[in-house]
């Protein structure tokens, strides 16, 4: 193979592989992105579908008989929003690890981060080989 | 005395047939090499599930090379095989000059007929089938931009296949070597088979220790292109992807890709399938097989008989230098060009894309991601763009496999 026909294979090559990859990958992203808004506006409008029923099955209490369910009683939450039920659970560690001879009192309780444990464990996992 | 010289007779015959009369030096460097690769795996931990069984096949086809060996018939006359062998039942029949002889077949080694699955291209799509069960591809549906440092990142393939070219490859053999830079194995495997089954060793070895070394090879190249602010952006959380829309996405890409590029079809069908049986929901059986027992299958009879196409003949020569050059190359560019792609992004966006996902787009599913977002958590370590990476890092299994159709396409 001489020098020019070299130049113009690899020439050839290197326009050819860039186009092609790119068009191709790039029609993706529309064909996805087309496929994202329909996908999501459908489940939204399937939603909302929803949502009107509902508030017609309200509006004519008297026509459709429905059952009513038993009245839930709100439990009472504290300040900050935290159930009592967490709350419970946090104190409960806590009484385990100084026992009782040590006076321990919650103040309050916050969230460390936004990112849920089981989220936290995940990224940990994913990211300690290194 | 009859005695003795029959049993002096088989000694001498064991001996002859032995590894010690019939194995030439090479074959001896390349025991050490297959040595050296069960280091790299067993004590490093380099790709083990697949550098294990390489170096294994290696090992043994350099001990015994008649393990390869092709099926073949050599003529018997009729008389002679009927008294030595008692039956000559199904043994075609050749008539030369009058006389009969019998076709005695001799069944080939045990990696001819496991190597069969390679050099029919049926191996690779398989492990593609795995892959797909195992890959979310839900960060590359939120974000569908992501396409870009895919494609982005394959443009190493294409440069250093100018570089094969110039140093004297055929363009065939080019573009097998230029695929390295897809850092994606089985595509490598399956366009060597196709475009130059005789480098598919030394290919194949390049390919999987390069990306093995993904967390050696890409951080400086990232650092060196990109700057201390740009490694420190954090990007906005990823919008949630729901099931309807991982369900049609598998079957939209092998529609448009089998009708645009019909060569990338059973490399990425076999991906998709394997998506969509897991993102279903009612597979889950099929799904796991393919995850598990299948690809776990299918990864032993592919590297202990790629790992035997590294005879020592084949493998000791001035071509494996310039490949294990030109892959490194292929990988570094496909690295640099998928990070200057993100650093494009990152100017177009108005800085909220970081530049060091673009890397992840040369394929090695998960290993680059990984790389993206410990050198994004040296900078900040309360970045978190592993989920970010894995948009582009699962892009370019899909861009590697577009690329390998394109060389196909051109050069079969």
């Amino acid at each position: 193979m001489d020098l020019m026909s070299k130049l113009t294979i690899s020439a050839s090559m290197l326009l050819t592989g860039f186009v092609i990859v790119f068009s191709v990958l790039i029609f993706l992203i529309f064909i996805i992105w087309v496929m994202g808004k329909i996908v999501t506006g459908a489940q939204n409008a399937s939603a909302n579908r929803k949502k009107i029923k509902v508030q017609k099955l309200d509006e004519k209490p008297e026509k459709v008989e429905i059952k009513k369910p038993a009245p839930v009683i709100k439990k009472p939450e504290s300040p900050s929003g935290t159930p009592d039920e967490v709350i419970a659970v946090i104190s409960a560690a806590v009484y385990s690890m100084y026992g009782s001879k040590q006076k321990v009192r919650i103040k309050s309780i916050k969230k460390s981060s936004s990112r849920s444990a089981w989220a936290n464990a995940g990224v940990l996992r994913n990211t300690r080989p290194f | 005395m009859e005695i003795i010289e029959r049993f002096l007779k088989a000694i001498e015959g064991i001996f002859t047939d032995s590894g010690i009369m019939t194995l030439g030096w090479q074959n001896y460097v390349m025991i050490g090499v297959a040595c050296v690769l069960f280091y790299l795996a067993i004590k490093k931990e380099f790709e083990p599930l697949l550098l294990l069984p390489i170096a294994f096949g290696m090992l043994l086809v350099n001990l015994y090379p008649g393990i390869t060996a092709a099926p073949d018939t050599t003529l018997m006359n009729a008389a002679d095989c009927i008294a030595a062998k008692g039956t000559t039942e199904g043994y075609a029949t050749t008539i030369i000059n009058g006389v009969q002889y019998y076709n005695v077949p001799h069944y080939g080694g045990l990696f001819y007929y496991l190597y069969q699955g390679v050099k029919l291209g049926i191996y690779p799509p398989l492990i593609f089938l795995g892959v797909g069960a195992m890959t979310d591809f839900g960060p590359l549906i939120a974000n569908p931009k992501s396409f870009i440092l895919g494609a982005a990142a394959q443009i190493g393939i294409f440069i250093t296949f100018i570089g094969a070219i110039f140093l004297g490859f055929t363009d065939a053999q080019s573009g097998a070597i230029g695929i390295i830079g897809g850092a994606d194995g089985p595509t490598a495997i399956y366009v060597t088979t196709k475009l130059a089954p005789e480098l598919l060793g030394s290919i194949a070895i390049a390919a999987y220790s390069y990306m093995a070394l993904v967390p050696i090879i890409q951080p400086p190249i990232m650092r060196a292109l990109t700057t201390k602010k740009e490694r420190s952006v954090v990007m906005e959380q990823l919008r949630p992807v729901s099931k309807l829309e991982k369900i049609i996405f598998p079957i939209v890409i092998v529609v448009v890709i089998s009708i645009l590029l019909p060569d990338a079809a059973p490399l990425v069908g076999m991906l998709m399938f394997g998506n969509l049986l897991k993102e279903s929901g009612v597979c889950d059986r099929l799904s796991k097989t393919a995850q598990n027992e299948l690809m776990n299958i299918i990864t032993i009879f592919l590297g202990t008989t790629v790992g035997a196409t590294a005879t020592g003949v084949n493998f000791l020569s001035f071509n494996t230098l310039k490949i294990i050059a030109l892959g490194l190359i292929a990988f570094m560019m496909g690295s640099a060009c998928g990070v200057l792609f993100g650093k494009v992004m990152y100017k177009l966006t108005g800085g909220k894309v970081n530049p060091l996902i673009g890397s992840a787009g040369v394929s090695a599913v998960p290993m680059a991601a990984r790389v993206s977002q410990r050198v994004g958590q040296e900078e900040n370590p309360g970045n978190f763009l592993l989920m970010h990476a894995m948009g582009p890092n699962v892009a370019g299994v899909i861009g590697s496999a577009v690329a390998a159709g394109v060389l196909l396409n051109v050069l079969r």
